[in-house]
């Protein structure tokens, strides 16, 4: 076997776990099904049914839109301008990082097969909505960013791009993969954008929140969803343990059970950091484990985005 | 080794299952991803601990478990190498076991224990693999060789007999042992006999014989640096002591130190002087050695003239017994008294008197003390051993009741009669040696019959012409229970003893000078001076005597004698009887505080320089092991390794139950590793 070969063979091995979660595009859908997918108002104005006011015509404008009314009243010609219901650009940005890798043997999945049910049934309520769909990395490998899209392909480039990350890099000590995703996403987000954040924020660089809350610009809304395993979340285990963070070189032996309310205190204590920061920009967090019904996540998603919309 | 072995001791690589489970449990149970590891906080894993430390017990016992089971499935033909007694065709076996307890005996080896304790475990190991019917017999090579225990088929009797024996200062009699072996061995039935030498050779040769002597232990012989205290003394304010070392790197960098011991007491004479100053433990002189091998003498001058010294070696070495000793005076041989006349026994020439002379010429440890006239108290008498009277002319009635009082005590007078015997005195007499008057006559006899005074020796027929010009006629004169041991070729008495008390009374009837007839110039004269010194030092002891030679007390009839490890039993040789003889065996070297009848005295007893000098050995014709006998150095442990497993499930039976008794703190159901599924 030769170095791509190896390379392959090494790749397929470390395939994402989806349990079962997969096939994504069947899951997204019927994930996507289950919600109510209702519009969200637009500040763009133009074609519609509400009146928005007027404006002066210039050459070019639909003569359909001239108030004849307000000509003979006013001696101009305005044209007449109404709210209409448009799309927002929602940006997913999925934490590939290998922690998202994990999957216990309780769990449907592994966390970043979860984290892609929710971002393709997203995707899905967003383009059926009309609004674009655009995909970012943080961490990870044969992971595809997509560029805002919409219309029927988007669906599918979404799922696909989905379906080939393979999750893997250490992004405790990597600010660079963060600092890329955010970016990209500082730079093309438009106003009211809806960015959606999935991960575990275990090994996420120091920094990561604050950086994250500075998107929160432009009217942009922030939704972090933070997909834990069931055993991290409950942290079920007993007896005496040696624990193996996935990135880093963290290595702990300890008694499970009596430490389990310190780590799950711990664990509160991050998620709150999140929450109040996320809360003071508009956002919100929502906290979901690979064991929850997916549907429901999406629900609180849903509700989070309009909840927080202009 | 064949391929039974070989299968069962594979078995011992099992060994290593139970490592290989306990490994690969602690494997899956111990590390696992989580990937939020870095917020667990870290916690003593106590239940795990404990359980750590139970399972190594247990790890342990099954272990040794497996092994056992390895060997104990490999033997017999598995053997360890103790002593063992192979036997041909099955037969009984004689066996003579000579263990040496002599000095050399005590010196450590290099593992630690010493020569005579691995010949004990030499000897238990053979007599591990003795069975019923065998018959053994246990010797002793310290001199003089002794039978410990005559041959006897009560192996009971044998084990209690070798746990009852100790270690001795002797020297070492390896040829008698032999002997003493061989003959033990030789009115026995059985037909395959042999003779064990367990001892480091350190002697005399083993002399050739059958049934031929093996020595199978050889870390006996292996050398050891050694220095002793072989005697010390003090003569006047001059204290001098012979130490014998092994090698001269036994001697480098060491002195000899002498110190006052425990329990000197300053005389009277010595009060107001330095000595009373004197404390046990207190060093008086030190004298660094010479390094170099064999014998050395050392001289100090001390200022503590009537104070008990012990001499000791400073520094370490193989055998830490011999390195102290203590100081006996001077003279502490016999000391004899001698009655002359110089006017009438000193030889033309001058000088001292022809007895003295030949006293002297004996180079017997013996110290002379002149006398021109008998002392009237007892107490004078004695410090002497012996007295010997050439020509008196009489003993006055205080003189009498002291001589005879002093001999009833042990004492040897010998009274050599000669011409004023017929003078003597008013109011004297020669009692107890002769009753009534003595008549001094003129004599046609040469000498002695040969035959008479053939207990003698070669010497005694120098004696058959000693051309007397007189003698005095002791017939008719000796006492009742008087007993003739020597006559004149014409049967007249010449010589005559008889036991007084405790004593000894001789009697003869010519004078020592040479005026009156040539008997001091005959070799014969010496022997009979011989015989009266070893009467004397046999009835009254020798001060100082080697380790392992008997004192006997000829008529006393209490004795008791304390030495350094306690009170000495005392054998009574016919305890009926009136002129019972007592024998008392110092075999440790030091100082004895002997008491005769009330009459205290001190003797020592010292060591063979030999022991030290003399090295270790291999006996010059190792006998073959088949000649000897098939014994080998191999034996079955099966019973022994079959009582350690049974010991080794016994004990984790033990751990188990503790475990389970054990107080559930901390521990809980769920101490096992486990993910809910």
């Amino acid at each position: 076997m030769n170095a791509s070969g190896r390379e392959t063979q090494g790749a397929l091995e470390r395939l994402l776990d989806w349990g079962r979660l997969g096939p994504l595009r069947l899951r997204a859908r019927g994930v996507a099904d289950g919600v109510y997918a209702g519009g969200h108002r637009s500040s763009r104005r133009g074609a519609g049914v509400e009146f928005g006011g007027h404006r002066e015509y210039v050459p070019g404008d639909d003569l359909r839109w001239l108030d004849r009314r307000a000509i003979m009243r006013h001696g101009r010609l305005l044209v007449r301008q109404f709210e209409t219901e448009t799309d927002r650009t929602l940006r997913l940005v999925l934490d590939a990082s290998a922690s998202m890798a994990f999957r216990s043997k309780a769990a449907p999945g592994a966390k970043l097969a979860f984290a892609a049910v929710l971002a393709a049934a997203l995707a899905r309520v967003a383009l059926a909505g009309g609004d674009p769909v655009a995909v970012d990395w943080i961490g990870g490998e044969r992971c595809h960013p997509l560029p805002a899209l919409g219309g029927r392909e988007a669906f599918e480039r979404v799922v696909a791009a989905l379906e080939s990350v393979i999750p893997g890099g250490d992004v405790s000590l990597d600010d660079a993969s963060v600092d890329r995703a955010f970016a990209s996403v500082a730079r093309r987000a438009r106003r009211g954008s809806i960015i959606v954040l999935l991960s575990d924020l275990i090994d996420l660089p120091e920094g990561t929140l604050d950086r994250f809350a500075a998107l929160s610009s432009m009217g942009r809304t922030l939704v972090v969803v933070r997909v834990l395993d069931p055993l991290e979340a409950t942290f079920s285990l007993e007896g005496a343990v040696r624990l193996r963070a996935s990135e880093g070189d963290v290595v702990v032996e300890t008694d499970a059970s009596a430490v389990r309310d310190g780590y799950l205190a711990a664990l509160d204590a991050v998620a709150v950091r999140w929450q109040e920061k996320l809360s003071a920009v508009g956002g919100m967090l929502v906290r979901a484990a690979t064991s929850d019904d997916p549907v429901h996540v999406l629900n609180e998603i849903l509700l989070g985005v309009r909840g927080n919309g202009p | 080794m064949s391929f039974l072995v070989a299968g069962a001791l594979a078995v011992a690589l099992l060994v290593i299952a139970p490592v290989l489970a306990h490994l690969l449990r602690r494997s899956r149970a111990d590390e696992r991803e989580f990937p939020p590891a870095k917020l667990v906080p870290v916690a003593e894993p106590v239940a795990r601990q404990r359980s750590r430390l139970e399972d190594r017990a247990l790890l342990l016992v099954r272990a040794l478990t497996v092994l056992g089971l390895a060997v104990l499935g490999a033997t017999p033909f598995v053997r360890c190498s103790r002593l063992a007694i192979a036997r041909q065709a099955g037969g009984s076996v004689a066996l003579a076991l000579v263990v040496d307890d002599s000095l050399s005996m005590r010196a450590k080896t290099t593992s630690g224990p010493t020569r005579f304790e691995l010949a004990k475990s030499g000897a238990r190991d053979l007599l591990d693999t003795t069975r019923e019917g065998d018959a053994v017999a246990l010797v002793l090579a310290g001199a003089p060789a002794r039978l410990a225990l005559s041959a006897t088929t009560d192996l009971g009797a044998v084990r209690h007999a070798l746990a009852e024996l100790a270690p001795s200062d002797r020297s070492t009699d390896i040829e008698g042992a032999v002997q003493l072996a061989r003959t033990a061995l030789k009115q026995l039935p059985h037909t395959d006999r042999r003779v064990v030498l367990l001892s480091d050779f350190a002697g005399n040769p083993v002399p050739a014989g059958e049934p031929p002597a093996w020595a199978p232990l050889a870390a006996l012989r292996a050398p050891v640096d050694d220095c002793g205290v072989v005697s010390a003394e003090t003569r006047g304010r001059r204290a001098s002591a012979t130490i014998a070392c092994s090698s001269a790197r036994a001697a480098r960098g060491r002195s000899l130190e002498l110190v006052a011991s425990a329990g000197s007491e300053p005389g009277p004479a010595d009060a107001g002087t330095s000595s009373t100053r004197t404390k046990a433990g207190d060093l008086v002189a030190s004298v660094k050695l010479e390094p170099h091998a064999g014998e050395q003498t050392v001289v100090s001058e001390i200022d503590v003239a009537s104070v008990a010294l012990d001499a000791r070696l400073s520094g370490k070495d193989a055998i830490a017994h011999d390195d102290e000793a203590p100081v006996s005076a001077a003279g502490s041989g016999l000391l004899l008294g001698v009655l002359t006349d110089p006017a009438t026994s000193s030889a033309t020439t001058g000088g001292s008197s022809v007895l003295e002379q030949a006293l002297g010429a004996l180079e017997e440890e013996v110290t002379l003390r002149p006398m021109s006239v008998l002392p009237d108290d007892d107490k004078d008498l004695a410090p002497l051993a012996a007295l010997i009277l050439d020509d008196p002319t009489g003993l006055t009635p205080e003189t009498r009741a002291a001589l005879s009082t002093w001999v009833e005590r042990g004492g040897v007078a010998a009274a050599w009669l000669g011409p004023r015997a017929e003078s003597v005195q008013l109011g004297s007499t020669l009692e107890p040696f002769v009753t009534g008057p003595l008549r001094w006559e003129h004599t046609r006899a040469k000498g002695l019959d040969p035959a008479s005074i053939g207990w003698l020796g070669a010497p005694g027929t120098s004696l058959s012409n000693l051309e007397p010009r007189g003698r005095a006629r002791l017939e008719g004169a000796l006492p009742s229970g008087a007993r003739v041991t020597a006559r004149w070729d014409d049967g007249q008495p010449f010589l005559a003893e008889m036991a007084f008390g405790r004593g000894l009374l001789i009697t003869t009837g010519l004078p020592v000078s040479v005026d009156q007839s040539d008997v001091a110039l005959r070799p014969g004269f010496l022997a009979l001076l011989d015989e009266l010194i070893d009467r004397a030092a046999r009835r009254v002891g020798p001060r100082r005597t080697l380790a392992g030679v008997p004192w006997t007390f000829a008529g006393a009839s209490k004795l008791s004698v304390e030495g350094p490890d306690g009170a000495l039993r005392v054998s009574d040789s016919d305890p009926g009887a009136t002129s019972a003889q007592k024998t008392v065996l110092p075999a440790v070297l030091g100082r004895y505080r002997v008491s005769v009848d009330g009459a205290p005295e001190v003797r020592v007893v010292t060591i063979d320089p030999k022991e030290i000098t003399t090295p270790p050995r291999e006996p010059e014709s190792q006998p073959d092991r088949v000649v000897v006998g098939g014994v080998a150095n191999k034996t079955d442990v099966s019973r022994e390794v079959a009582l350690g497993l049974l010991a080794l499930f016994l004990l984790e039976l033990v751990l188990r139950t503790l475990r389970r008794v054990k107080p559930r703190r901390g521990r809980r159901r769920s101490d096992r590793t486990t993910v809910p599924g």
